[in-house]
C-alpha cells in the first residue's frame, strides 16, 4: 500500500468494528446470491422429473407441482437475506467513508485556523479550498467504494468457482481456461478508459480557461478586433474536447461490448461442453442452466475494476496533498511560562526589536527601542514599507519577535498564553474585514453573547451609531460577503467598533481612519481619549491631523525610531514630520481649490 | 421583452427551471438536426441490436434445452426460426446441431456486440456535434456582446454556461438515447413473453407498478436529500473560505474555538445528510438488483405448473428468468434521467438567455467607404454620455485634433477621461453629439474597421495564453515574423524578449502572470507598432515603475506616437510634455486647452492638477 494511504488507517481504525461488520455482510450477501441457481437447479430437476413420471403415470400434475413450492419460496427467502446483508453492509461501509470526511474536515479546520502568514503565503486560498473539499472527496470515495469493490470482486469470484466446483468439477475446469483471461481483458480495458478520462478532464479544463480569459480580456479582445481570431482558437479547443469525449466514449462502448462478448465464450463453453454432458447423463439441465448465473457472478463485478484503480490512485494522491497540509506545524508556539501575570497593566517596552520575514534578506525592523507607559496614547507614522504594521504584528504574535524583544510590565511577550495575550492585547487590522453576518455578530464578533448596551456604547464611541439606527434592521443589517453593502468608512469604523467594544488594557489600531473623513476622525478620536483614559492605545496613521491628538508620536525610518516626541516637539524639530505636515496641508489646500475650479 | 432582456440582474439570477419544457426541448434539437443522418443510424442500429439482445438468450432456451437436451416439443411455441437455423447451419458446416447452436449464439453475440457499439459511438458522435455546435454559437455570441454588456453581468456566470451548462445537456441527450436502448428490448421481450405465456407475464408485470412507485418515491425522496446536501456542501465551502480570508481577524478576537464549532455543525448537518442519502440508495439500489432474483421463485412457481402441464417448454420458462429484467430495467432508467431533467431544463434555459441576448452596438446600415489609409483628423462635436441610470459622464466634449498631432487629456479621477477612450472604441453608443474621423462621422463606420484604424491600449492591458510573438501578431497573417521582432526592436521590448528562456517563442502565463507591468506595457506598444493605426489611443497605466524602465517606455511611446495621431489619457509629467497639446476635463467638461507651458502660465485647474501631481514629496 502506498505511503499516503498509510497515513488514513488511524481514521480508519476508529471504525473497524462497522468495517468488519460491513465486509462479513457482503461475504454472507454473496452467499445467499449463490443459493439461489442451486435451488433454481432443484426446481428445474424436480420439473423435469416430474414430466417423466407424469407421463409414467407415476405420480400427479398436484403433487408434482406441490414439489415446486420449496425451492421457490426458498429462492425468494434468500433474495430477502441477501437483500438484508447487502443493505446492511453498503450503509455500514459507505458511513465509514462519509465519518472519515466528517472527522478530517474536522481536523483539517481546526489545523488552518492555527496557522500563520508563512503557511497562507505557501498555501494560497484556492489552494486550501481545492484540498480541503476535492482531496477530501476523494478519501471518503476511496474509503466508501474503493475496499469494497476490491472485497466483492474476490468474494464473487471464489463464491461462485466454489458453488460451480461442487457442482459440476469438469465443467468449472473447462471454463476456468478461459475466465482469468477474460478478467485479465476486462481489467486492461477499464485501465484505459482511466487514462482517457484524464484526457477529457484536461480538455474541459483547457475549454474553461480559454473561456475565462476570454471573457476577462473581452475589452482588448473587441478593442483589437480579435473576435474571429478568438472564436478560431476556442473551436480547436472545443473540437478537441469534443474529440476527446468521443474517444472516451467509444472506449467505453467497446468495453460494454467485448466484456458480454467473453463472457459469451463463457456461454458456448456451458452450451457446449455442459450440453453434451447433459446428452451424456452426467449432469442434469438444473445445473446446466445453474451455470450462466454462476458466470454472470463471476464477470459482473469485474467491470468496476477500472473505476477501482482509479478510486485508489486519485484517493493515494488525494491521501497526500491533505496530510502536506496537515503536517505543517503552525509557525507560533503557545508555550506560556508560568511567570506571566494574569493580566496586563500596559506598560510596555521594546529592546532592540528586529524582525526579518522568513526567505527574504533585508531586516524590515532593525532595532526598536521604545518605552510605553500604562495609560499612554502613542500615534506611529513613517512612510508606506517602513515596518510599522510589522512592528504591530509582533506585539500580539500575529509575526514571532525574537525573545526578549518585547515584554508587557515587563515579561516577555512569548510568556504569556496567547490567549491571555490576544485578549488583552487588542489589534484593529488595516483590513477591515468583515463576515457575511449580521452587524451585531460582527461587531461582537469575540462574544456573540455580549449584551446589546455594550455594542452600542461601542458603535457610539466609533462613531457608528447612527449609521447603525439608518438602517431598517439596526443591529440585525446582513452586510454581504466581506462587508460589501457597506461603504469602506463605515466598514473601517465597523472594525474599530469591533476593536473598541474589548475594553482591552492595550489597543492597537493599524490605520483605521483612512477611509473615513477627517470631520468624523475628529471626532471619533476626541471620544477615544475620554473612553480610553488610563489605558495603553497606540494608533498608526498616514495623517498629521490623526497623530495630533496622541501624546506622543513616533516617526519610524529605516526601521528604527527616527523622531519621538509630541506634535508640538516634532514641529519644532523640523524634520520627516514637520515636512510631513506641510505636504499635507498644502495638498488639501489645493483639493480645496481644485473643487472649487471644477466646480 | 427588450426591457427584459437589459435587465441585468435577471442575467445574474439562478434560474429556476423546475418543470419539464417541450419547447426548450424543441430548440435544444434544432442543434442535433445537422447531424440527424448519425442520429438515424443510431436509431436504427438501436433496434437491431436489441432484437438481437432478445435472439441470444432464445438460442439457449429454445435451441439448446428445449430442442436438444429434452429433445421434446410439448407444444408449438416460437421460437423465431432459431431451431430451423441452427439446423440449417448444422447441415451447412457438417457440424452437430449442438456445436451448431453454439456457432450460432456466438454468431448472435458478435451481431449485437458491433450494432450496439455501433449505436452508442453514432449516438456519441451525434450528441456531441451538436453540442460542438451550440457551444461554438454561444462562445461567438457572447465574444461580440458589446462591453456594457460585461459591465454589468458577472464573467463566472457568464462563463459556467458555455462550459458546465452545455455539459449537463450533453446528460440530457445521451439520456434519451440510454431510454430508447432500455425501452426497444422491453417492448420486443414483453411481446415474446405475452406469446408464450399470458398468465404467468400478467403476474410478472404486476411488479411493474411497484417498481414505479418505488422509483418515484426514491426519486422524491433524494431529490430533496440532494438539494440539502448541496446546500451543506456549499455552506462548508462558504465557512471555510471566509474563515480563511479573515484568519488574522479569527485569530486576533480569539474566535478558533467558536468557529470551529459552527463548521462542525455544519459538518455534522452534511454528515446526517449524506447518510440519509446513503439509506435511500442502498435501500433502493438493493431493492432493484433482487427484483429480477425474486421473480425467479415466481416464474419456478408458476412457469413450473405450466411446464408440467405442458403448455410452455422447460426452454421458455428459462427464458423467462432472462427476460424478467428487461421488465423492470426501463423504469429504473426513466428515474436516473429524472435528476438529469431537471438541471438540464434549467442549464438550457440560462443558455437560451444568453443566446437571446441581443445587445449590441449599432453597425451602420450604409457604410462610408473609407480611404486606404485615413490621414487622421480626430473631432468631437457635443460629445454627452452617460452609463446606464448613471449620471452625465460627459457633458458636451468638444476638441479638435489635426493629423499627426498628439493630444494629452488630464484630469482628475472621474472626470470622464477613461470614457472617451470607451466611445472612441466604440464600447458604447453615445447618445447626442458627433465624432468624426477625416469628417467622417464614426456611426457610419463599421466597429470592426473602426478598430482596425484605431488602435487602442488599455489600462489593463490583456495578455493572450500563447506565445510572445503571438500576442504581438495576434493571428493576422499579414505580421511577418520580421515585422513582429522589428517592432519588438522598435519599442525596446526585444531586450526583455530575448532574455526569456524561448525567446519569441516562450509562452505566456494566463494573463502575463510572468511578466512585470513595464514588460507587458512594452508588448502592448510592439503589438500596436505592428498592426500600424491610422490613430493611437493609449490609457497609460498608472502603476508605479522603476525610473530605469520608465525611461524605456518614455522612448517607445516617442517611436509609437511618431507622425501618428495620437490621444493619450496621460499620468506621467513626461508623457504630457511631449504632447503637443493638453486637453483638461473636469466633471465631464472640458475646462481648459492648450499647451502644457501655456496651461501652466495660465494658473487655472491645470496648474492646481500639476502641483498635486507632480511636485508631491
Amino acid at each position: 500500500m502506498a505511503t499516503p494511504l498509510r497515513r488514513l488507517l488511524p481514521y480508519h481504525q476508529r471504525y473497524r468494528t462497522p468495517f468488519w461488520a460491513g465486509m462479513g455482510g457482503l461475504l454472507v450477501a454473496r452467499l445467499f446470491e449463490a443459493a439461489i441457481p442451486l435451488f433454481l437447479r432443484d426446481g428445474i430437476d424436480l420439473i423435469v422429473a416430474g414430466g417423466t413420471s407424469i407421463d409414467a403415470g407415476a405420480s400427479t400434475l398436484e403433487s408434482a407441482h406441490a414439489a415446486l413450492v420449496w425451492p421457490a419460496i426458498a429462492i425468494v427467502l434468500c433474495v430477502m437475506a441477501r437483500f438484508a446483508c447487502i443493505v446492511f453492509a453498503r450503509r455500514a461501509i459507505r458511513r465509514i467513508g462519509i465519518a472519515v470526511a466528517y472527522d478530517l474536515r474536522k481536523r483539517v479546520y481546526g489545523h488552518l485556523q492555527r496557522q500563520g502568514p508563512a503557511f497562507f503565503a505557501r498555501h494560497p486560498t484556492g489552494d486550501l479550498m481545492a484540498r480541503a473539499i476535492n482531496d477530501i472527496n476523494l478519501v471518503r470515495q476511496l474509503v466508501g467504494m474503493g475496499l469494497r469493490t476490491i472485497l466483492v470482486i474476490v468474494f464473487s469470484a471464489v463464491v461462485g468457482f466454489s458453488a460451480m466446483m461442487w457442482l459440476a468439477p469438469q465443467l468449472t475446469v473447462m471454463l476456468l481456461l478461459p475466465l482469468p483471461i477474460i478478467a485479465a481483458l476486462g481489467w486492461v480495458l477499464s485501465r484505459r478508459v482511466f487514462g482517457q478520462s484524464l484526457a477529457v478532464q484536461e480538455g474541459f479544463a483547457t475549454l474553461s480557461e480559454q473561456v475565462q480569459e476570454n471573457l476577462n480580456g473581452i475589452r482588448t479582445v473587441q478593442a483589437l478586433v480579435q473576435e474571429n481570431y478568438e472564436i478560431a482558437r476556442f473551436d480547436r479547443v472545443n473540437e478537441s474536447y469534443a474529440e476527446r469525449f468521443f474517444r472516451l466514449t467509444r472506449t467505453n462502448s467497446i468495453i460494454q461490448g467485448v466484456m458480454p462478448w467473453l463472457g459469451a465464450v463463457a456461454t458456448v463453453i456451458i452450451l457446449g461442453f455442459g450440453g453434451s454432458l447433459v446428452l451424456s447423463g452426467e449432469m442434469s439441465v438444473g445445473t446446466f442452466t445453474a451455470f450462466f448465473t454462476y458466470v454472470s457472478m463471476v464477470l459482473w463485478p469485474v467491470r468496476q475494476a477500472g473505476q477501482m484503480v482509479t478510486l485508489w490512485q486519485q484517493g493515494a494522491s488525494g491521501c497526500e496533498r491533505l496530510f502536506e497540509v496537515l503536517d505543517h506545524a503552525p509557525e507560533i508556539e503557545d508555550t506560556p511560562s508560568s511567570t506571566a501575570p494574569p493580566t496586563i497593566v500596559g506598560q510596555i517596552s521594546f529592546e532592540g526589536l528586529r524582525y526579518r520575514y522568513p526567505g527574504t534578506r533585508a531586516e524590515v525592523l532593525k532595532g526598536i527601542d521604545l518605552e510605553i507607559g500604562a495609560g499612554e496614547t502613542i500615534a506611529v507614522l513613517g512612510r508606506v514599507g517602513v515596518g510599522k504594521t510589522t512592528l504591530l504584528k509582533c506585539m500580539v504574535r500575529l509575526l514571532d519577535p525574537p525573545p526578549g524583544s518585547i515584554r508587557f510590565d515587563g515579561v516577555d511577550v512569548r510568556c504569556f498564553p496567547l490567549a491571555q495575550l490576544r485578549h488583552q492585547v487588542v489589534l484593529v487590522p488595516q483590513d477591515p474585514f468583515l463576515f457575511a453576518d449580521v452587524l451585531r455578530h460582527n461587531l461582537s464578533y469575540d462574544d456573540p453573547e455580549r449584551d446589546d448596551a455594550l455594542i452600542w456604547s461601542a458603535a457610539e464611541d466609533a462613531d457608528l451609531r447612527d449609521t447603525i439606527l439608518a438602517f431598517a434592521d439596526a443591529l440585525e443589517t446582513h452586510v454581504g460577503e466581506r462587508g460589501v453593502t457597506l461603504s469602506g468608512g463605515q466598514k473601517q469604523r465597523s472594525a474599530l467598533t469591533r476593536g473598541l467594544i474589548r475594553g482591552a488594557p492595550v489597543l492597537i489600531l493599524d490605520d483605521c481612519f483612512s477611509s473615513v473623513d477627517t470631520q468624523t476622525e475628529e471626532r471619533i478620536l476626541k471620544r477615544l481619549r475620554a473612553v480610553r483614559r488610563g489605558m495603553t492605545t497606540l494608533l498608526v496613521s498616514h495623517r498629521v491631523s490623526t497623530a495630533r491628538h496622541a501624546d506622543r508620536i513616533i516617526v519610524l525610518a529605516d526601521g528604527r525610531v527616527a523622531e519621538t516626541g509630541t506634535h508640538e516637539q516634532l514641529l519644532a524639530m523640523d524634520g520627516w514630520y514637520a515636512e510631513l505636515d506641510r505636504i499635507q496641508r498644502r495638498k488639501s489646500r489645493l483639493l480645496d481649490a481644485l473643487a472649487k475650479e471644477s466646480a | 421583452m427588450t426591457a427584459l432582456r437589459r435587465d441585468y440582474s435577471v442575467f445574474d439570477a439562478e434560474l429556476a427551471g423546475r418543470s419539464f419544457d417541450a419547447r426548450v426541448v424543441g430548440r435544444l434539437f434544432r442543434w442535433l438536426a445537422p447531424h440527424w443522418r448519425t442520429a438515424l443510424t443510431s436509431g436504427i442500429l438501436v433496434l437491431i441490436a436489441s432484437v438481437l439482445a432478445i435472439l441470444m438468450p432464445v438460442v439457449v432456451t429454445r435451441v439448446v434445452i428445449d430442442g436438444l437436451l429434452l429433445a421434446d416439443q410439448p407444444v408449438l411455441l416460437p421460437d423465431f426460426g432459431m431451431n430451423a437455423l441452427a439446423r440449417l447451419l448444422a447441415s451447412g458446416t457438417g457440424l452437430s446441431v449442438l456445436a451448431a447452436a453454439c456457432l450460432l449464439y456466438m454468431l448472435l453475440t458478435t451481431a449485437w456486440a458491433v450494432s450496439a457499439h455501433f449505436h452508442r459511438v453514432y449516438l456519441a458522435r451525434s450528441v456531441l456535434g451538436a453540442l460542438k455546435d451550440l457551444r461554438h454559437d454561444l462562445f461567438a455570441h457572447l465574444e461580440t456582446r458589446p462591453a456594457a454588456f460585461y459591465d454589468h453581468v458577472a464573467v463566472g456566470r457568464v462563463m459556467t454556461r458555455v462550459t458546465n451548462d452545455v455539459e449537463v445537456l450533453f446528460q440530457l441527450l445521451s439520456g434519451f438515447g440510454v431510454l430508447i436502448g432500455e425501452f426497444v428490448p422491453f417492448f420486443v421481450a414483453l411481446a415474446i413473453m405475452l406469446a408464450l405465456d399470458v398468465q404467468l407475464t400478467g403476474v410478472l408485470m404486476l411488479a411493474i407498478p411497484i417498481v414505479a412507485v418505488a422509483t418515484y418515491l426514491f426519486r422524491r425522496a433524494t431529490r430533496t436529500v440532494y438539494r440539502a446536501i448541496r446546500q451543506s456542501i456549499s455552506a462548508l465551502n462558504q465557512n471555510l473560505q471566509e474563515n480563511l480570508a479573515g484568519v488574522q481577524v479569527v485569530q486576533l478576537n480569539l474566535r478558533e474555538a467558536r468557529n470551529l464549532a459552527r463548521y462542525t455543525e455544519i459538518n455534522r448537518e452534511n454528515r446526517r445528510e449524506e447518510n440519509r442519502a446513503v439509506e435511500l440508495e442502498t435501500f433502493y439500489g438493493a431493492f432493484v438488483d433482487s427484483l429480477a432474483s425474486a421473480a425467479t421463485g415466481v416464474i419456478l412457481w408458476l412457469g413450473g405448473g405450466a411446464v408440467l402441464q405442458e403448455s410452455i417448454s422447460l426452454g421458455s420458462m428459462v427464458l423467462f428468468t432472462q427476460f424478467v429484467d428487461m421488465l423492470f430495467r426501463p423504469i429504473v432508467a426513466v428515474g436516473e434521467q429524472y435528476n438529469v431533467l431537471f438541471r438540464a431544463m434549467a442549464s438550457a434555459e440560462r443558455i437560451f438567455q444568453a443566446l437571446d441576448w441581443d445587445e449590441r452596438v449599432h453597425e451602420p446600415a450604409a457604410p462610408a467607404p473609407l480611404p486606404e489609409r485615413l490621414a487622421g483628423a480626430v473631432e468631437a462635436r457635443n460629445l454627452c454620455f452617460s452609463y446606464p441610470g448613471g449620471p452625465l459622464v460627459l457633458n458636451r466634449v468638444s476638441f479638435r485634433i489635426e493629423p499627426g498631432e498628439k493630444l494629452a487629456i488630464v484630469g482628475a479621477t472621474g472626470s470622464g477621461k477613461s470614457t472617451i477612450v470607451r466611445l472612441l472604441a466604440r464600447f458604447y453608443n453615445f447618445a447626442s453629439g458627433q465624432l468624426y474621423l477625416d469628417g467622417i462621422d464614426v456611426t457610419a463606420i463599421p466597429t470592426a474597421e473602426l478598430r482596425r484604424r484605431i488602435g487602442i491600449v488599455l489600462q489593463d492591458f490583456h495578455v493572450f495564453s500563447g506565445s510572445v510573438a503571438d500576442n504581438i501578431s495576434l493571428g493576422n497573417p499579414g505580421i511577418s515574423r520580421e515585422k513582429v521582432e522589428r517592432s519588438a526592436e522598435l519599442v525596446h521590448a526585444d531586450a526583455f524578449i530575448a532574455q526569456l528562456p524561448g525567446g519569441y517563442d516562450e509562452p505566456l502565463l494566463e494573463r502575463g502572470q510572468n511578466l512585470s507591468q513595464g514588460q507587458r506595457q512594452l508588448l502592448a506598444f510592439a503589438r500596436v507598432l505592428a498592426a500600424d493605426p491610422e490613430i493611437l489611443v493609449l490609457d497609460e497605466a498608472t502603476a508605479s515603475i522603476d525610473t530605469e524602465t520608465e525611461l524605456i517606455i518614455q522612448d517607445a511611446l516617442k517611436v509609437l506616437t511618431a507622425g501618428r495621431t495620437s490621444i493619450i489619457i496621460a499620468h506621467r509629467l513626461q508623457t504630457i510634455q511631449e504632447c503637443d497639446r493638453v486637453l483638461v476635463l473636469g466633471h465631464g467638461e472640458v475646462k481648459e486647452t492648450g499647451s502644457h507651458d501655456e496651461l501652466l502660465a495660465k494658473g487655472g485647474i491645470y496648474r492646481t492638477l500639476y502641483e498635486l501631481q507632480f511636485q508631491d514629496v
